[in-house]
């Protein structure tokens, strides 16, 4: 039945369909997975890289990209988004809505695993759970600025998805160590930045002011702009 | 019904109105108003009737020229859809929701204090009680229409825009959609719908705007425009007493073009229909033939509107 | 059926011919199943690089081989530059030799670009045909299933050799034009040429026939998309951290299942140089099993390909 919010609920059920979550799912299941092998064989000390590569430079965007794009993508390819854009209200309701609904999800998937993966290393490495906190919390911020960048992204192009693997894989991957000044422009620095502070850790990425504020800068202007588009977006084609 | 009055906001005013894309001109400075009733905007398909409506709509922005409904302008004005109510001609609605669910969802969305009890009442009026609970991906061309228009008419507004509402409907539920339709507009409503089916617009609609290549070819009572097309030739057909007589007699007169004679009767084309109704009877008792028939046999829609299409 | 004049009269200005247009069987030459192949393959390399179609769809594929294309064009650059500035043969060579830009290293710093252009444009190869149901269009052709596969897949094949082959091409050039006598620079070069070929195609087939196998799963392109990026992601990654434990077996094994690790093998053992990669480099793996390694992923995904579209319901 369809509760309170009708976008909500409808972006979720949409999002919900059958083979992308249970994608998603194995997806957000690998770090477990890992630790939980790594943990078999004996050896404990690896947890940072699973957390720092395995869940926020990969898992993280892969699941806010499935996420941010599928929330809007699909109405704006089939046309049903008529059925949103034709109702009273303001337009950034409807794109709050799906923001809340592709961040949450993505959190939803995230951060258990994140947690998760340091519970099974917990009993036998106590001094995990700082760095467990620390990197869940940095991912929650982390995967909200992912998904919601990667939401508006949808709203301008209809390739948002292959841009967004682009940003993920060329801006964030490979240039970002080829020109450390594009750092300050890369959410994942951001969340690494973020993580590393939560800690106390002096890492080699951002300091944690401008971790926060590049975040905050993604979200807060993701919305702006995701509802300042939809605001003025024209239904094209037909006839 | 189209009308000149200013002294009222008609429901929906369009006033040299453009789209353009680049270089393609898909509605060139179209003007017209449409108010209560119910009124067809007639095209064939890439005329320009969606980019149109969609404009109506506020969807669309014009490149130049003004949409106003109920006197303000459609564009960017979210409060508008209230009173408007659309059934857009693009098939797909969210295949997983229920037809139920997808009229609440829309029902919420206009913020109606009764969502279930708006929704159950357009679910009645569309006639989809039966299949509301299944899912719209499991229903058929006809039903996603209906359930379209139930949407659309779950929160009673007061004008009703539809793009080609009919697609995929049997005779049976067109024939319910046209009650319906009518039953809106004899209370007081809006129902601007398009169509490139002739003959349902004739049936439903009081007045039409023709659109062609994305210009108003031409607007009003189809009747009246047909008698505003003078340089046409009305054809009628008669049958009298002595159809020979009266054809001979009938080519002496200047608004006579042609005149076919057959075994049923005469075919007479002429370009003044005046003229020939003041000359048919004078002949007629001149003569001493009786007339037995006179109608008129191209006085439909679809002569309009190839004539109009030709043009 | 065709004419017959109107009116059988000489002269006097009678005479015509009506002509039946009407619906008529072809009974002409037909050019056969090779012919049919060769248009799809033709098809299939203009879809790839968007030729024929509008200039979004070319921005990824041209896109992506320019990007390709930088280092190589960067190191000629440099090396241009020394040799005019230092006007010395011995400088332009030492800054040849300190470049980081080899036959031999063009694979690691490319590795990303040919992931994602498999990733953007295998899907639109496969995928389109199963969503828009035009497969059954095909198969009443000429073109067996098979040869609809074959054909496509070769297709992305020379698609990505294009783009692996690329900034090889511009730095082999770059190279012997700048060397002082030509003939000495060729001599230089071409003994490279033949391994650069092979680790090439090598690359192309392995990507190739991957995400073909993933794309031709699902008509839905954009979880092909995702797949395949998470094929060449995930398992590296995965491999990293395993052979960072030094565990031995397993962390062999993650490299060995990780395709984009068998290729950085594959290219440190064939231009017999040191891996670029530091799990390849940990795992210490011989330079054969990488070989092996590859052509079974080859091999497998072929076969899923193959049966995908003999099973495929059209």
């Amino acid at each position: 039945m369809i509760h309170r919010m009708p976008v909500v609920a409808i972006t979720l059920r949409s999002l919900l369909d059958r083979r992308r979550f249970w994608l998603m799912l194995l997806l957000a299941a690998v770090p477990v997975a890992i630790t939980l092998l790594g943990r078999v064989l004996g050896d404990v000390t690896f947890s940072q890289i699973v957390f720092d590569r395995l869940v926020i430079q990969t898992v993280l965007p892969l699941i806010a990209l499935v996420f941010g794009t599928g929330a809007l993508g699909a109405e704006l390819e089939d046309g049903t988004i008529v059925y949103l854009l034709a109702k009273p209200g303001r337009r950034f309701r409807i794109v709050l809505a799906k923001a809340a609904v592709a961040a949450g999800l993505t959190i939803a998937l995230v951060l258990p695993a994140t947690l998760l993966t340091g519970l099974i290393v917990a009993t036998d490495a106590p001094d995990i759970v700082v760095p467990t906190v620390a990197y869940a919390l940095a991912a929650v911020a982390g995967g909200t600025a992912y998904a919601l960048g990667f939401l508006t992204l949808s709203s301008i192009t209809s390739r948002a998805l292959s841009i967004g693997l682009g940003y993920v894989l060329l801006w964030e991957g490979v240039l970002a160590g080829l020109l450390p000044g594009t750092q300050t422009f890369s959410i994942r620095q951001a969340t690494l930045g973020l993580a590393d502070a939560l800690q106390g850790v002096d890492g080699e990425t951002l300091d944690a002011g401008t971790s926060v504020t590049v975040l905050v800068v993604v979200i807060l202007g993701s919305l702006a702009l995701g509802s300042w588009r939809m605001s003025r977006y024209q239904l094209r084609g037909g006839d | 019904m189209t009308t000149e009055a200013p002294s009222q906001a008609a429901a929906i005013s369009v006033e040299h109105v453009s789209r353009w894309y680049g270089n393609v001109v898909a509605v060139n400075d179209v003007s017209f108003s449409v108010g209560p009733g119910v009124t067809g905007l007639l095209g064939p398909n890439g005329a320009g009737k969606t980019t149109l409506l969609h404009m109506i709509a506020g969807l669309l922005a014009p490149s130049a020229g003004e949409v106003r409904v109920e006197g303000r302008p459609a564009w960017r004005d979210s409060e508008m859809y209230r009173h408007v109510g659309l059934v857009p001609e693009r098939e797909t609605v969210y295949p997983f929701l229920t037809g139920r669910e997808f009229a609440i969802a829309n029902a919420r969305q206009q913020g109606l204090a009764d969502p279930g009890a708006a929704a159950e009442r357009a679910i009645a009026l569309v006639e989809l009680g039966d299949a509301a609970d299944r899912r719209v991906g499991t229903y058929s061309k006809g039903m996603r229409q209906r359930i379209k228009m139930a949407a659309a008419l779950v929160h009673e507004p007061p004008v009703l825009i539809l793009d080609e509402p009919f697609n995929g409907m049997d005779p049976r539920q067109r024939l319910h959609m046209f009650e319906l339709l009518r039953r809106m507009a004899e209370q007081g409503r809006t129902v601007l719908l398009s169509s490139h089916i002739l003959e349902e617009v004739e049936r439903m609609a009081e007045s039409v705007l023709v659109i062609y290549a994305g210009r108003l070819a031409a607007a009003g009572d189809f009747r009246s425009i047909r008698r505003l097309m003078t340089d046409r030739p009305h054809v009628f057909h008669v049958r009298s007493t002595d159809d020979r007589r009266l054809a001979s007699e009938l080519l002496r007169l200047d608004c006579v073009f042609g005149v076919e004679l057959d075994a049923k009767g005469l075919t007479v084309r002429t370009a003044d229909l005046g003229q020939l109704t003041r000359h048919l009877p004078r002949i007629a008792k001149d003569t001493g033939i009786s007339l037995r028939e006179l109608r008129p046999t191209d006085d439909s829609l679809e002569s309009v509107f190839a004539y109009l299409v030709g043009r | 059926m065709t004419s017959a004049p109107l009116g059988g009269r000489h002269g006097a200005g009678r005479g015509g011919s009506i002509y039946d247009l009407g619906y008529r069987v072809y009974e002409g030459p037909r050019l056969g199943r090779r012919a049919a192949v060769a248009a799809l393959l033709r098809h299939t390399l203009r879809t790839a690089y968007g030729l024929g179609r509008s200039a979004r769809s070319k921005i990824m594929p041209v896109g992506l081989v320019l990007l390709a294309t930088l280092p190589a064009l960067l190191a000629v650059g440099v090396i241009v530059l020394f040799a005019q500035f230092a006007q010395s043969d011995a400088a332009a060579g030492a800054a040849d030799a300190l470049s980081p830009v080899r036959y031999s290293t063009i694979f690691p710093f490319t590795a990303v670009l040919v992931f994602l252009f498999s990733a953007s444009q295998a899907p639109e190869l496969f995928g389109r045909d199963q969503l828009a149901n035009t497969l059954p269009l095909y198969f009443s052709r000429a073109i067996s299933r098979s040869d609809y596969a074959v054909a496509r897949m070769l297709g992305l094949l020379i698609a990505l050799l294009v783009l692996v082959l690329a900034p090889q091409l511009i730095l082999f050039i770059g190279r012997v034009l700048v060397a002082s006598d030509v003939m000495t620079g060729l001599a230089d070069e071409l003994p490279q040429v033949p391994t650069a070929l092979l680790v090439g195609f090598i690359i192309a087939l392995l990507v190739g026939s991957l995400a073909a196998a993933i794309a031709a799963l699902t008509p839905r392109r954009s979880y092909a998309t995702v797949a395949i990026v998470a094929v060449f992601l995930i398992p590296n990654v995965f491999a990293a951290i395993l052979v960072s434990l030094d565990i031995g077996l397993f962390g062999q094994l993650a490299v060995l299942l990780s395709p984009a690790d068998v290729l950085d093998g594959v290219n440190a053992f064939l231009f017999d140089s040191r891996a670029d990669n530091i799990t390849v480099r940990r795992a210490r793996l011989e330079g054969w099993t990488y070989l092996v390694a590859a052509a079974i992923w080859t091999a497998a995904s072929l076969a899923v390909l193959l049966r995908r579209y003999q099973r495929l319901a059209a």
